[in-house]
């Protein structure tokens, strides 16, 4: 029984923990037996504590045979990106700038899920400081894609998507900033949610561009998905743009069947790979044939997204890692100097090309002469983006999309070309500049490599998505994959 | 838009010391990226960034003293530290 532990989705696993047939402790021997096997071909994670995971293994134990078990994530095992906060673990960002750092704190997630009895469950790759789109920006080690491993797993939350398709865990957090959730989703078969933003706490997740990143939960299953997201999000006065859900009524999630989709004209043509194309317009067709109403919509200024996103994020991104100097935590140089040349000096030895190329831009995008050229007019066009979205989303319930035009791309292939790069997320990024929440979902293969469709909802649309989610998981066999390795 | 920019004066302002070779390559390929962004000239935009903000309410919170970290914990991932603080390259100088 314990070899197929790995294979088991989060709820069922639960079921048997609930129901006395399964230990937390049988269940976190057995994944760090497939740790020990299969990581190091992955890559999925950077650090894992093996005897702390068994000591909150016999925490839950101990809980539940005392009747004070915490709810359904009671001795689950949740794994974390590596810029998301647990008090006591690594927190790297995978960069040299922060390594070998050991988080003094919790984030307000890891609370969340202390609180809801899950183990917290190892520290997971991706691109340093969340910059990227294939985790090979990682400044600790690569990951692989364990549908080929020869081929990237999307990033920045590569390892957070790769470690659910290789059964390394039943679930993981990630971060989205612009797709870094959704996009490595995509790309490795798994189920990937960016909440609406607000919806969950950003407290103790690093941040990259403070206006776009969130927090969400990944998994096998949208059901596993919505397990997660159900323990996460919850109102925290020390993320002063974090509402909650007390707050805010989530919408309803109503008749799947009745879902009103709309499908953004222009959308599955140039750029789409053939294969993407036939997955998403099957995933249409069977939509269509359950009684939803499909129609197109017009989004015209779609293609102002991704340069409008590559503006606001660097420049936030220029402003929030300025605080890397050196002084009070992470890399110091050890050339001696100045303050001033002691901090570029550690900066410079810290950061990776990514992490300097994005700095670069977003303090020339804010600098004097050029704020109001590029800057300004990237929040008006901001503006727009989201007032286009919200119009759509006035006349359907979401907008079905492919998640990413094409599917993994092998290990280097686009290293040198970082605008290549940057289109990989050019259907995720508007959700991220509208506030919107979205979900990516397998929906077929290309050759070996997954696909996904990607479902944007208005704000606090979340039970749609997942409503939707559901009922095409259902009828097809794409939920609970995993790679052969 | 897309005009040329003085990467020495980035990377100053940016903190970050360049080798050559890493000037020559980030050169070339912001003026790349810059030169896709050119969509963003040729726009027609609105005329403010109101509706840019996706959290509608203008959100601060209460300026009261909250728990910290504490300097133990504050200097254990510190870089350098001494008698329980920060330390750093010298400042400024004795002689003023």
């Amino acid at each position: 029984m314990a070899d197929a532990l790995h294979t088991l989705s989060a709820a069922e696993l639960g079921r048997r923990l609930a129901a006395g047939t399964l230990t937390s402790r049988a269940l976190c021997e057995a994944l760090i037996a497939r740790y020990q096997t299969v990581n190091e071909k992955v890559g999925a994670f950077t650090h894992l504590d093996q005897a702390d995971v068994l000591a909150q293994a016999d925490a839950s134990d101990a809980r539940r045979q005392a009747g004070q078990g915490r709810g359904p994530l009671e001795g689950l095992p949740v794994a974390i990106k590596d810029n998301i906060a647990v008090k006591g673990q690594p927190l790297t960002c995978s960069s040299k700038m922060l390594a070998p750092l050991v988080s003094p704190y919790d984030s307000h997630v890891a609370e969340r899920l202390r609180a809801a009895g899950a183990i917290l469950y190892g520290r997971l790759n991706m691109d340093e400081f969340a910059m990227g789109s294939s985790t090979e920006n990682s400044a600790l080690r690569k990951t692989f894609n364990p549908w080929d491993l020869a081929r990237i797993p999307g990033g920045s939350s590569g390892g957070s998507a790769a470690a659910l398709a290789a059964g390394l865990v039943p679930l993981s957090l990630g971060s989205d900033t612009g797709g870094s959730i959704r996009q490595p989703a995509s790309h490795c078969g798994v189920v990937g949610l960016k909440p609406t933003y607000g919806l969950i706490s950003r407290f103790g997740l690093v941040a990259f561009a403070s206006s776009l990143d969130q927090i969400g939960p990944m998994a096998r299953s949208v059901e596993d998905c919505e397990l997660l997201l159900n323990a996460l999000a919850s109102a925290d006065a020390r993320d002063m743009t974090c509402f909650g859900p007390s707050d805010r009524a989530l919408s309803a999630a109503g008749d799947a069947k009745k879902l009103r989709i709309g499908i953004p004209k222009g959308f599955l043509g140039k750029g789409v790979a053939p294969e993407v194309a036939a997955a998403v317009n099957a995933a249409v067709e069977f939509y269509r044939a359950q009684g939803c109403a499909i129609s197109e919509v017009e989004l015209p200024s779609a293609d102002l997204a991704v340069p409008t996103y590559y503006v606001v994020a660097t420049a936030e991104a220029s402003s929030n890692l300025g605080r890397y100097d050196g002084v009070r935590y992470g890399h110091r140089s050890s050339v001696a100097g100045t303050p001033v040349e002691m901090m570029t000096a550690s900066r410079s030895e810290g950061f990776g090309p990514e992490v300097k190329r994005r700095i670069l831009l977003g303090t020339f995008v804010l600098s004097a002469g050029y704020a109001d050229a590029y800057y300004v007019r990237a929040l008006r066009a901001r503006a727009k983006i989201r007032a286009e979205y919200l119009a759509a989303l006035a006349g359907v319930d979401v907008l079905l999309t492919p998640t990413v035009p094409t599917p993994a791309f092998k290990v280097g292939e686009k290293a040198a070309d970082p605008l290549q790069l940057y289109l990989e997320d050019i259907f995720t990024i508007p959700a991220n500049l509208a506030g919107l929440p979205a979900i990516s979902v397998p929906c077929g293969k290309s050759g070996h490599l997954p696909v996904g469709f990607h479902l944007v909802g208005a704000p606090l649309s979340e039970a749609k998505l997942l409503a939707a989610g559901r009922l095409f998981e259902a009828a097809h066999g794409y939920a609970h994959q995993q790679a052969a390795l | 838009m897309a005009e040329g920019f003085d990467i020495d004066h980035l990377a100053k302002l940016a903190r970050l010391s360049l080798t050559a070779e890493e000037k020559a390559l980030y050169s070339s390929q912001l003026s790349q990226i810059l030169g896709h962004f050119q969509a963003l000239a040729d726009a027609d935009l609105p005329a403010t960034i109101d509706d840019a903000r996706v959290v509608d309410e203008a959100a601060l919170r209460s300026d009261e003293p909250g728990p910290v970290l504490g300097a133990a914990a504050v200097t254990r991932i510190a870089p350098a530290s001494r008698d329980g603080q920060i330390s750093v390259p010298r400042v400024v100088d004795d002689e003023s």
